[in-house]
This record gives structure tokens, C-alpha cells and sequence, in this order.
């Protein structure tokens, strides 16, 4: 009896969640696709030339370009959800967990910017000897991180207030496009940096190993980030059905 | 805004209902006021009645349902609502930094109206702080800020008004004030619409009937 | 919440006319009880005062570029070869550091006061959301043109910051200024509804400043080069004058939400 209330409950909570992939067995691929590409980043790549520690360094690519690419895809994805909450139907019966998507995307956003400019930093730390250089790559990330953190204290700072707080929070996000769009064109021609990004999307510069993994690495990295997604975005409906049955 | 005798006006709350969070203040609140009538809103403290005036003057989008107000047949949006209305409530406030006067004058041009110097002088006369227009509204009591609320809220003779605790602050001449204001709103030719909010008994009495707001279900 | 709704034919008073008279409300108050200019003015002032302390040894500071040093080094050639370390486009960066500290210290008041008084509903009775975003925006442009007319000159005779070619100067700051003000009010009107403290206005308003920053740093170095050709003028003040325009472009597409309820 108990079971059958639980797998109904599980069952409508997670129907609603827009993503396609349902069920379990993308989630075991994903594991063995991560698996394969912590082995591969130490295994199957070899040493990179023009890094120090005999090459050995380049290896926190397959960690740190997937995590930074997220950074800013997470950021796009939050403000898609910001604006269909403010340009749609205010009554709309969805509007709440429109507001709560936008909301995790900001997180998650904010999760993998920690993570990029953290390895980003022990790069730069071992190649160019400085952990912080005002690279414009460097400048950039951190703007983005300063981005996410406001986008989050405005939410924090209208807690008791949820639909104020959708509201403003996706006026925020939507602003803040404006500043986060330069970060893509036009800061990394106003300061001369010398960041590799020229290393990883020249061709003939990377090895067919090299590829393989860091291509698994982006595909393994976005699947977390949809399983992460769909695991907040459960806990929200579960938080706001206790809310609903409390009050 | 003047309107003629075959201005055809009506007021309706559909369904009406609205929620802060997860709590909900009310809801299914449905009603239709007709020309001439003066509507009353009771409720326990609480029960939304101040959200109710609100979301009726489209000051505040309602949760669920939908409020239509109609002007020669053609339906208003929330926005265009504003011009048609009077609004008195505890929440309104005119700028202290400025006089009584100037509050006028500001709040007329920004609606469009000219108001001459004799206009102006009525207006105040009206509310009974003829002599008090060149005071800062910082300096007055809290029963002449509510009198000034009316002559704020008549700027543009509505045909619509929506007094929220219409006496509170008010010493009797106030009071007779108000019932004056609202005597003159049936009297309109095209028929105006009063709406209150309250729980004074006294005030029970003024309307020819009674919308109830309740949160128990 | 609600779509943007047509308002232009809502009001008798076209929403032009209702900023301005907004704007005249704003201004007539403003000389009355000086608030706004003098938090920001005061704020301005101070802060020059302790930069013009923590930077007097700066000024004295001179270096010289490697690479420029002619093969016999002699000790003529090396004095003709020194310039000050602190150079003017990095003097107007920390100026503009402080209009940045200054806007966010006071220009919210306009929206914060409306909000706290409460007469953010006699306003919304009265007019439409174009036309207070339209007036706020310029009052507020106005209060920092002001201090920054006043504080300017001031930092250049402390500094000794040139204007360099003095028409791209004042299109640089003119353009500074159009970008900072429109940053300031639409944050201050997302403040004001946050009902937030000045901390909060800053921490959302300062990590948009950051971009802002760099494109102006990029402008301010344009200011000081000789006969610089036009292409670069226009790229580098046009990227900068963008950065305002864009903000208010999508202020005014966004400040109806944050002003209805």
C-alpha cells in the first residue's frame, strides 16, 4: 500500500519535467561515460607540448573547458526561463515552476563558474606562474561568477516574497544580459591575454585522443548537468507540496 | 473624466481570487456592481478587503479569475482602469516634501487636467482645507492628509470610487464630508459606482449592498 | 506580470509630457530638501579627498619602457625616455571608479523614496510606467552630470589628469555618464521593490558596473592619443555609448514589470 503511494507520488513529480530523458539508463550511461573520461584524461591523452610539467598540465582541459562552456550555457538557460515568465500568461498554472527552473539554472550556472574559475586558476597558477593574471578569459569568469552571486542575493534578500521574487529576479537576469553579452565579443578584444583558446579549436593542433575524450567530457558534463537540473527541480516540487499540504 | 447620461458603465469580479506564497488570501470572489450603487465590502481584519479594492483598481494583478470593467461597451485594461477611478485608502500617500497644492497640481497635470487657481481653492474648500494649500503635507495632521486623499482621489470627477476605510482619521465634519462625496456619486447623471471598504457599522448602512470577504472556507 | 500593455493613448498627457512633469516634481523637491545631490556630492568629494591622499606619492612615480631604451644607454637618454607611471586613462578609470561608488550611494533615493513614503500608488494611479522610468532616468543623469561637472575639474587640477582631445573627452564622459545613470535606475527601481538596503543596491548594481568599466578604460585610452584616426574613436566611444543605450533599451522593455504588481 505504502509502495504503490510512493511510486504514484514519484510518478507525478516527475512527469512534469519538461527534459526528454526519463528513467534511469542514461543516468548509468553517464557514469560510465564520466568513468571513461577520468581515465581517459590521465590514460588515453598524451602529453601536450608548450605546457609545463612535461605537457602533463594540459590534462585539466577535459575538467575545465566543459565546466566553463556550462557556465555560460547555464546562464542563457536561465534567462530563456526568466523571459517566458515574465512575457507569459501572469495566471499561467506553470508560472511558479517556470520562475523555479530559471532559479536552478542561475545555480547550477553558478556551481560550474566556481568550478571553472578554480581549475582555471590552478592552470594559470602552474603555466604562467601567477594564479591570477587579468587574463581576459580570467576577467571574464569572474564577472560571470559576480553575475550569478548578484542574480542570487536578490533572490535570497525577497525570500518571503515569491512572486515578487520571480519577478524581479527575471528582470535582473534580463538586465544583466546586457553586460554578460560583452563578455562574449567584446572583452576579449579590448585586453591581450594569452589564454590557449586557440590550442583546443585549431584542428590540426589536437590529437585524435585528445579529441575523443574531450568530446566525451562535454557530453558527460551536459548529462550531469540535466540529471543535477532534474534532481532540483524534484526537490522544488517536493519542498512546494509540503508547503501546500502545511499550510 | 465626464461622462454623459447614456455612458453606459459596469464593473464585474469574476472568479476573483489571489494568494501571497502559498497562502491564499481569498478566492472564487464574484460580483457585479451596477450604476448608482454603493457596494460594501466587510470581512474580518485580514480577510483581504484592502487586496480586494487593490486588485480592483488594478493596482495589483489578481492570482486567478479576472476583474472587467466596461465603459460604452468597451472592456478596459488594468492600466486604462486608473483613469476612471477614485482611489482613498491607508496605503495611499501624497508627497510630504510638498504642499498641499502642489501635490494637486502635480497629480492633475500628470492626468491631464488643468486646474485653474478658482479650481484649485473648490478643490480644497470641498475637502475642508480651504487656507491649508500652501502647508507641506509633512506638516499635517493625519486627518487632513486623509481629507487631502479626496481631493486627490476626485481630480478627475471618476466615475468610479473605491474608498478603502473612507472615515479613518476623520473627525465628524470629515465624516460628514465623506457622506457628501458619496451622495453626490449617486447623484451623478451617468450614474457613478462607489465602492467601500470597511467594518464600521455607521458605514454598513451608506451602501445598497454588501460583498462579504472571508478566508474560512 | 502582465504583457506590456499599449499606454500611450491612456492618459490625456502624453507620457513625454507626464516625464517631464515627474522630472519638474523630482527637481523642485530635490532643491527643497537637497537629498539625492548631496548624498551623492558629499560621497563624491570624500572619496576625492582620500584619493588624492593614497595617491600623492603616485604622482611622483616614473618609469620608463624597456623596449624603447636606445642601444648606448646614457643617462639624457633615459630621463628623455621617463613618463609618469600613473598616466591619464588610468586616472580616469579610478574617477570613474568613484562616480560608480557615488551613483550607487545615492541615486536610488528617487525610486527608494517613492517606495518608502508610499506614494508609489498615487503615482501609478496617475500615470504610466514609460513616464516614470522616462522622468527617473533623467533626473537622475541630471544629478550625476551635475556632480560630475563639479567634481571633474577638481580631480584634474589634484591629479594633474589632462582632458586630451577635448571633444572625445567630453563624448567619453557624456556617454559615462548616460551608461552609469541608466544602470543606476533601473537597479534602484529593482532595489526600491526589494525594499532592499544601499548594500543590496550595490551588490546587484556593481557586477554590471565591471563590463562598463572596461569598455569606458578602452574609451579613456582613445581620449589620449594623439591624432587618433576616427575609426578607433568611433569603435571604442561607439562600444562604450552602446553600453548605455542597451541598458536603457532593455529598461524600458522590462520596467512596466517592475512596476506593476
Amino acid at each position: 500500500m505504502a509502495t504503490t503511494e510512493r511510486r504514484t507520488e514519484a510518478a507525478t513529480v516527475g512527469t512534469n519535467t519538461t527534459t526528454a530523458l526519463q528513467g534511469a539508463w542514461w543516468k548509468y550511461g553517464m557514469g560510465l561515460v564520466m568513468c571513461f573520461v577520468i581515465w581517459g584524461a590521465f590514460f588515453l591523452a598524451g602529453q601536450a607540448t608548450g605546457f609545463v610539467a612535461k605537457g602533463n598540465l594540459a590534462r585539466i582541459v577535459f575538467f575545465h573547458v566543459p565546466s566553463a562552456v556550462l557556465s555560460s550555457v547555464c546562464y542563457f538557460v536561465g534567462v530563456y526561463f526568466a523571459a517566458i515568465y515574465l512575457f507569459r500568461n501572469p495566471q499561467h498554472k506553470q508560472a511558479a515552476e517556470v520562475d523555479a527552473k530559471s532559479a536552478i539554472a542561475m545555480e547550477l550556472g553558478f556551481l560550474f563558474c566556481i568550478l571553472a574559475t578554480i581549475t582555471g586558476s590552478i592552470f594559470a597558477g602552474l603555466q604562467w606562474g601567477s594564479f591570477w593574471n587579468w587574463d581576459p578569459r580570467e576577467i571574464s569568469i569572474v564577472i560571470m561568477l559576480l553575475l550569478y552571486a548578484s542574480y542570487l542575493v536578490l533572490r535570497a534578500a525577497l525570500a518571503g516574497r515569491p512572486e515578487q521574487r520571480a519577478k524581479l529576479a527575471a528582470v535582473y537576469a534580463l538586465v544583466a544580459l546586457v553586460p554578460a553579452q560583452y563578455l562574449l565579443w567584446a572583452v576579449p578584444r579590448l585586453i591581450p591575454g594569452n589564454h590557449p583558446t586557440d590550442v583546443l579549436f585549431k584542428k590540426e593542433t589536437l590529437s585524435p585522443n585528445y579529441k575523443i575524450v574531450l568530446y566525451s567530457s562535454f557530453l558527460a558534463f551536459t548529462l550531469l548537468y540535466i540529471w543535477m537540473s532534474q534532481l532540483r527541480f524534484r526537490a522544488y516540487k517536493l519542498r512546494t507540496r509540503l508547503e501546500g499540504k502545511r499550510g | 473624466m465626464e461622462l454623459t447620461a447614456q455612458t453606459s458603465l459596469s464593473l464585474r469580479a469574476e472568479n476573483v481570487g489571489h494568494h501571497f506564497g502559498v497562502r491564499t488570501v481569498f478566492s472564487r470572489i464574484s460580483f457585479e456592481v451596477a450604476v448608482g450603487q454603493v457596494c460594501v465590502v466587510t470581512g474580518p481584519n485580514g480577510s483581504g478587503k484592502s487586496t480586494l479594492l487593490r486588485i480592483l483598481a488594478g493596482l495589483l494583478a489578481p492570482s486567478e479569475g479576472s476583474v472587467e470593467m466596461r465603459v460604452q461597451g468597451r472592456a478596459k485594461t488594468s492600466v486604462e482602469r486608473r483613469q476612471f477611478l477614485g482611489y482613498v485608502s491607508p496605503d495611499l500617500t501624497l508627497y510630504r516634501e510638498l504642499t498641499a497644492a502642489e501635490n494637486l497640481e502635480f497629480f492633475a497635470r500628470l492626468q491631464g487636467i488643468t486646474l485653474s487657481r478658482d479650481d484649485l481653492i473648490a478643490r480644497l474648500t470641498q475637502v475642508g482645507l480651504r487656507g491649508r494649500g500652501r502647508d507641506l503635507v509633512g506638516a499635517y495632521s493625519s486627518g487632513m492628509r486623509q481629507r487631502l486623499k479626496y481631493a486627490f482621489a476626485l481630480l478627475s470627477n471618476p466615475p468610479i470610487l473605491l474608498l478603502d476605510e473612507p472615515t479613518a482619521n476623520l473627525d465628524v465634519h470629515g465624516i460628514a464630508m465623506v457622506e457628501e462625496v458619496i451622495a453626490a456619486q449617486r447623484r451623478r447623471p451617468d450614474g457613478g459606482i462607489t465602492i467601500l471598504a470597511t467594518n464600521e457599522p455607521r458605514e454598513l448602512t451608506w451602501g445598497d449592498r454588501t460583498v462579504h470577504v472571508d478566508s474560512t472556507p | 506580470m502582465t504583457p506590456p500593455e499599449a499606454s500611450h493613448d491612456v492618459f490625456r498627457a502624453g507620457w513625454t509630457g507626464q516625464a517631464l512633469t515627474l522630472l519638474a516634481k523630482d527637481m523642485k523637491a530635490e532643491l527643497r530638501t537637497k537629498v539625492a545631490i548631496s548624498a551623492v556630492g558629499v560621497f563624491t568629494f570624500a572619496s576625492l579627498l582620500l584619493l588624492g591622499l593614497a595617491t600623492a606619492v603616485l604622482k611622483e612615480v616614473k618609469t620608463v619602457a624597456i623596449t624603447r631604451l636606445a642601444d648606448p644607454l646614457t643617462v639624457q637618454g633615459l630621463i628623455a625616455q621617463m613618463h609618469p607611471a600613473w598616466d591619464s586613462p588610468s586616472k580616469m578609470g579610478l574617477l570613474w571608479v568613484l562616480f560608480c561608488f557615488a551613483a550607487f550611494a545615492g541615486l536610488a533615493h528617487s525610486f527608494v523614496h517613492e517606495e518608502e513614503t508610499g506614494t508609489v500608488t498615487a503615482l501609478r494611479l496617475s500615470t504610466s510606467a514609460e513616464a516614470v522610468y522616462t522622468g527617473k532616468l533623467l533626473f537622475n543623469l541630471i544629478v550625476l552630470l551635475v556632480v560630475m561637472v563639479a567634481v571633474t575639474p577638481v580631480y584634474m587640477a589634484m591629479t594633474g589628469m589632462s582632458a586630451g582631445s577635448p571633444f572625445v573627452f567630453i563624448t567619453v564622459m557624456l556617454s559615462g555618464g548616460i551608461g552609469l545613470a541608466a544602470t543606476a535606475t533601473i537597479i534602484g527601481a529593482l532595489a526600491a521593490k526589494a525594499q532592499g538596503t544601499g548594500a543590496l543596491y550595490g551588490a546587484l548594481g556593481l557586477p554590471l558596473l565591471l563590463v562598463f568599466l572596461m569598455l569606458l578604460l578602452n574609451a579613456a585610452g582613445t581620449v589620449y592619443v594623439v591624432n587618433a584616426p576616427m575609426l578607433r574613436i568611433v569603435k571604442d566611444v561607439g562600444g562604450l555609448f552602446s553600453f548605455g543605450i542597451l541598458i536603457i533599451t532593455m529598461s524600458v522593455m522590462l520596467f512596466h514589470f517592475v512596476w506593476e504588481e
